[in-house]
């Protein structure tokens, strides 16, 4: 993948991981390993972010003896999904209009 | 680097830059998670494919609003993306400041480490001597404990068989300057030289450091 990702985009995929089921840090990496090329200390910050904006809350869960974090999305971080799912799917027809010539015209430009 | 290691640097790291304890051990407790969810045999390759912890703190530092001079990095590409596409044309993508220290600081700094030769060299001169000294001193008094034990201990014998009483005493208290000298002063001894040691040497690398950085606020 070479297209860089942006730190919205980031917070959009984290929140979607979490909104299908709660889950923690590495599972969450691993998912979004899928499409990007990030590591663990990429997602702190991120993870870290979106629960100062109240958009992610944690618990901790036994596991194996310890205490996994895991998150779960608030309803503030439901709207804001939407939101980012939105934005993301004008942001994609806009440029699969030029790149992949898709949509009404060629040269129309919004 | 392993687990330890790693938790480590990037406690001392957050610590430096000031991040209150809370976070610090949030941001801990995630890492050594991630540690503990990557399995036990693969704590080398996990901290690898992480970065170095001086690059993950300057990233959480920034993330709580701490600005930290030197190189950011943020997102953090791992290595081995194509960097020429790090710039791609979808998002106004995050471009990666150039280092400070251009060709003039560098030189700046050696003039300046030039000029100021005649203030800090005797310096340097006389924090190492002082460190030197320090290790004979304690070199010393261990070899006059020793040797104070060692004749107490033959003066003994000699004088056992004339004076059996004084010779008696003597034997005692040389086994007794003997047993302190062990005891005392060997445990503090194989850490104390040591570790002068590693102050002289890393006195030198810091006096060093400087001058190569070239200033003194740059530390």
């Amino acid at each position: 993948m070479g297209f860089s990702i942006n730190a919205g985009l980031l917070d959009a995929m984290v929140l979607s991981i979490v909104q299908n089921n709660d889950t923690y840090g590495y599972e969450i990496t691993q998912y979004l390993r899928k499409a990007v090329d990030i590591s663990e200390s990429t997602l702190y910050p991120v993870l870290r972010r979106l629960q100062k904006g109240e958009m992610l809350e944690t618990y901790d869960k036994e596991f194996m003896g310890r205490n996994r974090r895991y998150y779960r999305i608030t309803t503030k971080g439901n709207d804001s999904l939407e939101e980012y799912r939105e934005e993301w799917r004008s942001h994609k027809k806009k440029i699969d209009s030029i790149l992949l010539n898709e949509g009404a015209g060629y040269n129309e430009q919004t | 680097m392993n687990k330890l290691e790693f938790l480590t640097r990037l406690r001392n790291n957050l610590e430096r830059g000031g991040l209150p304890s809370d976070d610090i051990n949030d941001a801990l407790s995630y890492y050594e998670e991630v540690f503990l969810d990557a399995g036990f045999g693969k704590e080398e390759e996990t901290a690898a494919s992480m970065g170095s912890p001086e690059d993950v703190a300057v990233n959480i530092l920034r993330e709580s609003g701490i600005h930290v001079g030197g190189a950011p990095i943020m997102p953090p590409q791992r290595t081995g993306a194509p960097q020429g596409q790090q710039q791609g044309p979808m998002m106004g993508g995050y471009v990666p400041p150039k280092k400070k220290a251009s060709g003039g600081t560098i030189a700046l700094g050696i003039i300046l480490g030039i000029v100021t030769f005649p203030i800090w060299f005797p310096i340097v001169c006389v924090v190492v001597s002082l460190l030197f000294a320090l290790i004979v001193v304690l070199i010393s008094l261990v070899i006059a404990f020793f040797a104070a034990a060692i004749g107490l201990l033959f003066g003994g014998v000699v004088a056992l068989t004339e004076f059996p009483a004084v010779g008696m005493m003597f034997l005692g208290a040389g086994l007794i300057l003997t047993g302190i000298a062990i005891l005392v002063c060997k445990p503090a001894f194989s850490a104390a030289i040591p570790a002068i040691g590693r102050g002289i040497k890393g006195f030198c690398g810091w006096i060093v450091g400087l001058f190569k950085k070239g200033g003194k606020e740059n530390v």
